[in-house]
């Protein structure tokens, strides 16, 4: 069940057990400091895992009363951040789950079909800027943040979420296997496929947008 | 020797300096030899750039507001047990 800010109890806040059953343990910092200092950064994780603003609000809103419930388990001051990016994943995964949807899902083509696309070849292929000095350079100036964004709310979910938290919010491989929940291979091989993804999706976006001219769309 | 597209697939995890030595001296190996991936490197560099500088959307200021009100909660009914 969801439970939105405003309906947050008092009573929530002084059970005595969390959710697994543990005693609380009281904390070295204020829930408050905590949030503060990731919150902006979470809000961002939230928007780009969705590609949703109002998905992303509830994401947020639900990942923060989860958080706050049990936040004295967190006895590691220094695992904030990677304790409130699990809660922020796990609630998505919930609330996809619920739509019939899933984070997890990798699609079951026998075969990856970017796994030979190469963005950098493409573009000097298709040569879209034949008087251009620095091709592959004008080519990623097309792109502002909201076309980025726009790209990445097009890749599949398993793919976008380790690009997210190692490249954009700077998480090592192993910090973001544990915060996705899979082995270390998984998390490498999801990545490799989600910046092979990125690259098309790149191209694609270019293409469609007409922000480039090519012979044929790719 | 490592063929062009495994030298590819190991690119964005040597920009991430989470490769190992051995698959790191591999890699770097093969770029000695091969003018194609050192421009497939420096491109993977400039868009790994691009996503990592990307800046994330600014908090809307009603929802920041419902947030220090959830922390104001907090602070007052459950911190102070």
């Amino acid at each position: 069940m969801v439970v939105r800010i405003e309906e947050v109890t008092t009573a929530m806040l002084e059970a005595t057990e969390l959710p697994d059953g543990t005693a609380r343990v009281a904390p070295d910092r204020p829930f408050a400091d905590v949030v503060h200092e990731h919150l902006d950064r979470l809000y961002g994780y939230c928007v780009h895992l969705c590609g949703d603003l109002t998905d992303a609000e509830d994401l947020l809103q639900d990942t923060l009363v989860r958080a706050m419930r049990s936040f004295d388990g967190l006895r590691d001051p220094k695992a904030a951040r990677t304790w409130l990016f699990t809660i922020a994943t796990n609630c998505a995964r919930d609330r996809w789950r619920a739509r019939g949807r899933a984070l997890d899902t990798v699609p079951l083509e026998a075969a990856d079909p970017d796994d030979d696309f190469s963005l950098f070849t493409t573009i000097a292929i298709e040569d879209p800027f034949p008087y251009s000095d620095e091709l592959h350079l004008d080519f990623l100036r097309l792109f502002g943040d909201e076309d980025l964004h726009t790209v990445f709310a097009a890749m599949t979910p398993v793919f976008r979420a380790p690009i997210l938290l190692t490249t954009i919010h700077g998480f090592s491989c192993k910090e973001a296997a544990a915060v996705l929940g899979v082995p270390l291979g998984t998390l490498l091989s999801r990545l490799h496929r989600g910046r092979k993804q990125l690259e098309r999706g790149l191209w694609v976006y270019a293409v469609r947008r007409r922000l480039v001219t090519v012979s044929d769309e790719t | 020797m490592i063929d062009c597209r495994e030298a590819v697939r190991r690119m964005w995890p040597f920009l991430d300096r989470s490769l190992e030595p051995h698959p790191t001296e591999e890699l770097e190996t093969h770029l000695e030899t091969c003018k194609r991936c050192c421009g497939e490197l420096e491109f993977s560099r400039e868009v790994r750039g691009m996503v990592t500088t990307t800046i994330s959307p600014a908090m809307p200021d009603e929802l920041r507001e419902r947030v220090e009100r959830l922390l104001a909660t907090v602070r007052d009914g459950g911190q102070g047990r």
